[in-house]
């Protein structure tokens, strides 16, 4: 008989994380709160968007134009379903590539500078993309923005899956679609590729003289992470069914930022996901009060303070850890102390 | 308004992002000086630059002093204050209310050149930008304090071992910062209505200002900004002729700031960031 050893620390801390999971997958189940769900999938796109944030972060770039490829990918997906006929998945699954291809092609040219002169070039960016949306009148219908459809109705044998009927089939396409973003980012991070990454975070010249081609890797993580974002993008044209150049502005961007900042960065993927499900359900709570300005200083306030107590910026994640190391009486790691000063 | 971000900028190399949300605060706080306490229009400026002034002061101690830890520190900086945007503009609306707040005009009247016309109101910004920047000028190059602070620019450590204490010159450029920003949020309260929004495009127009000129480079953003009104009214009214779809002066901005950080990160004129 083999007794088989079960590392209890690492697997209560996982049961844990699993139940608001599990109750994720099943809540359609159980109620059908249009307000919930709809807040549920937002946070969804949300979080595909931060994590991409957080993956450029990874490589030591600090984007501001998230919310840029989000409109690219929107824009590309609801032009193909309404000008050119296609059907929902292909115009989807375009939306993607539209938005990978213009990062390669734009990011082969302007990841080159890096640190806040890369900040205000994808602020620019993000700027023109939007005036783009708004001055092109043929093709994007300018300030009036587009009305895509919401997808047609696929049967499977005598069930059939309406997405207009109610929003639990777009609640599951999200709950993939992150599903798909998070196994793609957590293997990114697990691999090889992953550790280059953070290298190139951590020190970049060191990397660089370890033989890293930086921009080669930067082009990799900006192109990875737009791909989800035009993905995103689509999903949130799709599903609010209207897409306008202000939708999609420069100050989404940065509140894609802060959902990544909040949740944390140290992780690629649960931390973008805890902030923008925890972002997006609290801005909807305090919308309904009625008090206009109430969730952004909150935002703002949140991100502030979580700066000044948790110095490394790390975010809500390193809560998590710290918490079980607390509960298992385990000692903090040693960490070496930096010799740059 | 460009002048106090890069002040900021050049001296303690933290981009302040929030610095439009300064200027906003400047033009509310002129506006019920003016109009709920009653004190005259000039008054209440200097009264909104104090105030503000010690709002950036307080800002620079509580949070970014904090925050600027060796290694990510300016990255860190950076998402302080661009939250502190939202941390602003939403405490603003809050205690503020959305409405457009608009002074009557101080100067009234009009001066006619013959083939357009200015109003008083415009040439008194005119005027008194001028006297802010010749003040700013002498105060940099003239005063003890004016050298403290470029040798703080300079070489911080140095400068801390000569006695000069980095953290308070830190928080005098900070308030020195906002207090401009507030001035010229104040001086534009009567010809632009003021609300809690009214921070998010001057923002950007001087960050634009900033690249064309230099980052860290102060006459750089004097002429950037000149530079930046008189390009937006040029290309506008060549690329008209061309009738090209899409392309208007602000996309060419836009893309001419890409072009200048891609080949000249230092700006036109020189003086690159540490």
């Amino acid at each position: 008989m083999m007794l088989k050893y079960i590392d209890w620390k690492a697997t209560i801390p996982r049961i844990v994380a699993s139940v608001p999971i599990a109750c994720l997958l099943v809540y359609p189940v159980f109620s059908s709160s249009r307000g919930v769900l709809s807040m549920l999938i937002l946070s969804g796109i949300w979080a595909i968007a931060a994590m991409g944030f957080a993956m450029i972060l990874r490589t030591g770039q600090f984007s501001l134009g998230q919310a840029a490829f989000m409109a690219i990918g929107g824009y590309t997906s609801a032009i193909l379903t309404i000008k050119a006929g296609w059907p929902f998945f292909p115009s989807f699954f375009m939306a993607g590539m539209v938005a990978g291809i213009i990062a390669m092609i734009i990011g082969a040219i302007i990841l080159r500078v890096g640190g806040i002169y890369f900040s205000i070039i994808t602020l620019a960016f993000g700027e023109i993309v939007r005036i783009l949306a708004q001055n092109l009148e043929g093709l994007t219908h300018g300030a009036r923005g587009l009305i895509p459809s919401s997808p047609d109705p696929i049967s499977l044998g005598s069930f059939q899956i309406n997405f207009d009927a109610s929003l639990v089939p777009y609640y599951y396409f999200m709950i993939i679609l992150v599903a798909i973003t998070a196994l793609v980012f957590w293997q990114i991070e697990r691999s090889r590729l992953g550790g280059t990454f953070f290298s190139m975070s951590a020190n970049q010249i060191l990397a660089e003289h370890q033989g890293i081609h930086l921009m080669k890797y930067r082009v990799i993580a900006f192109t990875v992470a737009n791909i989800f974002t035009g993905f995103a993008g689509a999903l949130y044209a799709h599903f609010l069914e209207t897409i306008t150049p202000r939708s999609l502005d420069l100050w989404k961007s940065i509140e894609v930022m802060i959902m990544g900042i909040v949740g944390g960065v140290s992780s690629m993927v649960s931390g973008p996901i805890i902030g923008a499900v925890l972002l997006n359900g609290l801005s909807n709570y305090l919308s309904r009060l009625r008090i206009y300005g109430i969730s952004q200083l909150l935002f703002g306030g949140a991100v502030v303070l979580l700066l000044v107590f948790l110095p490394k910026g790390t975010g809500l994640v390193d809560l998590w850890e710290k918490f079980w190391r607390w509960v298992f009486k385990e000692p903090e790691f040693y960490e070496i102390p930096s010799i740059d000063e | 308004m460009a002048f106090g971000m890069v002040l900021v900028l050049s001296i303690l190399g933290i981009l302040n992002w929030a610095h439009g949300q300064f200027y906003m605060f400047g033009g509310i706080a002129a506006y019920y000086a003016v109009t709920a306490a009653g004190i005259p229009f000039p008054i209440s400026i200097i009264l909104s630059a104090l105030i503000v002034g010690t709002l950036g002061i307080l800002v620079e101690k509580l949070i970014i002093e904090r925050i600027n830890v060796p290694i990510y520190g300016p990255l860190y900086v950076g998402v302080a204050t661009i939250s502190l945007i939202f941390f602003f503009e939403g405490a603003a609306s809050m205690l503020f209310g959305l409405q457009d707040k608009g002074l009557s005009m101080v100067f009234p009247g009009v001066f006619d050149f013959g083939s357009f016309s200015v109003s008083y109101q415009r040439i008194g910004v005119v005027i008194f930008t001028v006297t802010v920047m010749v003040a700013m000028y002498i105060v940099l190059n003239r005063t003890k304090t004016g050298f403290a602070i470029r040798a703080v620019a300079q070489e911080p450590v140095a400068a801390n071992l000569y006695g000069i204490s980095v953290k308070r010159i830190s928080a005098i450029v900070m308030g020195i910062g906002c207090a401009l920003a507030a001035m010229a949020g104040s001086m534009m309260a009567p010809i632009y209505p003021v609300n809690p929004f009214t921070g998010r495009i001057p923002m950007i127009m001087s960050l634009l200002a900033i690249v064309i000129g230099g980052l860290g480079s102060l006459t750089g953003a004097i002429v950037g900004g000149l530079i930046l009104g008189f390009l937006n009214s040029v290309i506008a009214y060549s690329i008209s002729k061309f009738q090209i779809p899409g392309l208007s002066s602000e996309v060419v901005l836009f893309m001419l700031v890409i072009f200048i950080l891609l080949v000249r990160p230092q700006g036109l004129f020189g003086a690159s960031l540490k």
